[in-house]
């Protein structure tokens, strides 16, 4: 049986094939159309998913899109009720694509061959069910949050066997992952992409609640009940009515104008200063979402008495927090997809419809096990295009000679990308489309950001390990959670180790650790263990194969402008290697595409 | 043969730049369109939506925190339900 899930038109439209209850494939449309944070209908990825089957869309028993367009255009004209006159220009522009495309969703399916029902859940159950059903546990609470849905944005339930209930909810416009929004808005980042920078820029910043400034003023904004329950005070905000985020009452809160970025126009590629304020600001703004977290999640355990959570949304992607939720709460095990936002909610559907709408009982093979799950080429291909454009490369004699041979160009400073196998399922490169470096090199933080991903100072570097060395590293939490092997969970680095992995510390000596294990990916862990062998710490940078402003890459083709365009200095595709100083450099440079 | 080819290419370019030219043209009449049609709707349609809610005093989100409540949850029922209530879009 062959279940296909979609979620489009909002960010990230994606596509989840499940052959009998197990996913067998999932991408994101971004990766095939190139545009980072595509919404458009995922037709790129819905071919993939029928293709690596060998079926057709005849051959498909269910699909399932992953809201209710209706309730949520609902939720859009009570919006526009309720703030007449002053959102004109968000209806003017909205409207048509909801009229053309949004609304008529069964209309896209069926013309792609499709004849069965279209099954639609909503946009908050669909989060809960990708974390729930493909999670190692039969019982969890569960905790979803999100910018928004149909009209939830924050609930909370309780998932038994096959079965989701969810049971409580804060609704539009009062949202955590807004207020996060929001505020990276008036930081001068992009909505709906940086919120991770404004997470990585606030261990810059005061975190102490007593001495932050921008504390207490950004407490003015939200209220927060004992139970997590939140709400917020809109003057402060105008998502609700126009295109723009911070209020001007916002802007007085937070003594200043929301800061532009220099670099909006391509090419540029630089920001203005960001300046203590800024920084104080993104670290109040996370220890706002902390506390009302932490109050909602020791809330939930109050009221299900479960041991397991699994969160969902956009906001569980923020993986300082969830480094931290074992250890201010009472959950003893934790969950979350490897794409928790709407991306992933394409799986969450397909599942849903299997275990809960078809009653199929959960087995352990069901459970999402690695992130493995987008496009491979094989060797023939590979080797075809590399002929086919007259690219000079050679090929390693064996495996062992690939292993050791990356690992000791790593080991000499040397910046390799990394392109191998299944492409990752999410946001984030976890071994299979990564450029890899030496975390030992004091320089190889600034020669990244500088050369290839021409990105800001302050973001930090994920380090890469393998499970077994973990603990020996990291002050993670006993035993390791699963999901440290889709990097979201951040995790103190141990402080005898600061200066031997001085690249992938943070200010704050955290690192957002990737564990490997040789089951789930036996190249990848070889390399890092014979780069073990040569610098004394299996541990390698691990950053994703693009460059700002650009999706991952997805084909050889891909990642082949993408290493001549950049500073990357060599290219390990499959078992062929591919030097940047043998072949001529593409005419373009990537700095110039370099953007938020 | 080179002239030939030379002429061939103006006149593609030139049929090709036409084409573009009319549906820019055409994109920007609907985007016009579109724009009068739409204001109408908003001040007809959502203008005595919004004047009846006004009457009703109904609301559709609250603006401002509430002090005095304990809870911000709302509670929800969201539970499996019979098929068919998965074939609606609403």
């Amino acid at each position: 049986m062959y279940i296909l899930g979609i979620s489009c038109y909002y960010h990230d439209a994606s596509a989840a094939l499940l052959k009998d209850g197990m996913v067998v494939a999932a991408a994101e449309e971004e990766r095939f159309t190139r545009k980072k944070h595509d919404t458009s209908f995922p037709i790129n990825a819905i071919t993939y998913c029928l293709k690596s089957q060998c079926i057709t869309m005849g051959q498909i028993d269910y699909v399932g899109f992953y809201e209710k367009p209706f309730l949520k255009f609902e939720r859009l004209l009570g919006q526009h009720v309720q703030m007449f006159p002053w959102s004109l220009k968000t209806f003017v522009s909205a409207m048509p694509s909801w009229i053309h495309e949004k609304l008529r969703i069964r209309k896209s399916i069926k013309k792609l061959g499709y004849q069965g029902e279209v099954y639609f859940i909503e946009h908050h159950l669909a989060h809960a069910a990708a974390s729930f059903l493909v999670s190692p546990f039969k019982k969890a609470a569960i905790l979803t949050a999100d910018g928004v849905g149909e009209w939830s944005t924050t609930t909370w339930g309780i998932g038994n066997e096959n079965e989701i209930q969810l049971l409580g909810e804060i609704r539009f416009p009062h949202s955590l992952g807004l207020l996060y929004s929001t505020i990276t808005a008036y930081l001068g980042f992009s909505v709906n992409n940086s919120e991770y920078k404004v997470m990585g820029l606030a261990p810059y910043g005061d975190m102490h609640k007593k001495t932050n400034l921008y504390y207490e003023k950004l407490k003015q904004v939200i209220d927060i009940k004992e139970d997590g329950s939140y709400t917020l005070d809109l003057k402060y905000f105008k998502y609700h009515y126009a295109n723009r985020m911070p209020s001007r009452a916002m802007e007085k809160l937070l003594d200043g104008p929301t800061r532009k970025r220099e670099g909006e126009k391509k090419g540029s590629g630089k920001e203005s200063e960001l300046t203590q304020r800024h920084k104080d600001i993104a670290a109040a703004l996370q220890l706002i979402l902390e506390e009302a977290m932490t109050a909602m999640l020791k809330d939930l355990y109050k009221k299900t008495q479960c041991k397991n959570i699994v969160l969902g949304g956009g906001v569980a992607l923020n993986s300082v927090y969830n480094g931290k939720v074992l250890g201010k709460t009472l959950f003893k095990r934790m969950w979350i997809h490897p794409n928790p936002s709407d991306g992933g909610s394409s799986i969450g559907v397909a599942s849903y419809i299997y275990h809960t709408i078809l009653d199929k009982k959960r087995e352990k093979r069901h459970q999402l096990s690695h992130a493995y799950l987008g496009p491979a080429f094989s060797t023939e291909e590979i080797q075809q295009f590399l002929d086919a454009r007259g690219i000079k490369y050679s090929k390693f004699k064996n495996r062992q000679d690939l292993i050791a041979s990356t690992a000791k160009m790593i080991f000499e400073n040397k910046v390799v990308g990394w392109f191998q196998g299944k492409m990752e399922w999410g946001p984030r490169a976890l071994g299979s489309r990564s450029i890899l470096a030496n975390p030992c090199n004091p320089r190889a933080k600034a020669l990244l950001n500088e050369k290839v991903k021409h990105r800001e100072h302050f973001r930090p570097f994920a380090p890469a390990v393998c499970a077994d060395d973990a603990l020996k590293y990291f002050d993670c939490d006993k035993p390791l959670p699963e999901i440290t092997d889709f990097m979201l969970m951040v995790y103190p680095i141990k402080k005898e180790w600061h200066k031997t992995i001085p690249s992938v510390t943070h200010v704050d000596g955290s690192g957002r650790l990737q564990t490997i294990s040789r089951k789930q990916n036996p190249l990848y862990y070889d390399v890092i263990k014979a780069f073990g062998k040569l610098s004394k710490a299996p541990i390698l940078i691990n950053t994703s194969f693009n460059i700002r402003g650009e999706p991952i890459v997805c084909t050889p083709a891909d990642a082949y402008t993408c290493m001549m365009g950049t500073g990357i200095d060599c290219l390990v595709m499959d078992t062929f290697l591919i030097q940047r100083s043998d072949n001529e450099q593409d005419q373009w440079n990537s700095e110039q595409y370099a953007n938020d | 043969m080179n002239i030939h080819k030379k002429k061939q290419g103006s006149v593609a370019l030139f049929f090709v730049g036409t084409q573009q030219g009319i549906k820019s043209f055409g994109e920007n009449i609907q985007t016009l369109v579109n724009t009068l049609l739409l204001s109408i709707v908003y001040f007809v349609g959502v203008g005595i939506a919004w004047l009846m809610c006004k009457l009703s005093k109904r609301t559709f989100f609250a603006e401002k925190p509430r002090p005095e409540a304990t809870t911000y949850w709302e509670p929800m029922d969201l539970k499996k339900r019979p098929m068919e209530e998965y074939r609606r879009q609403f």
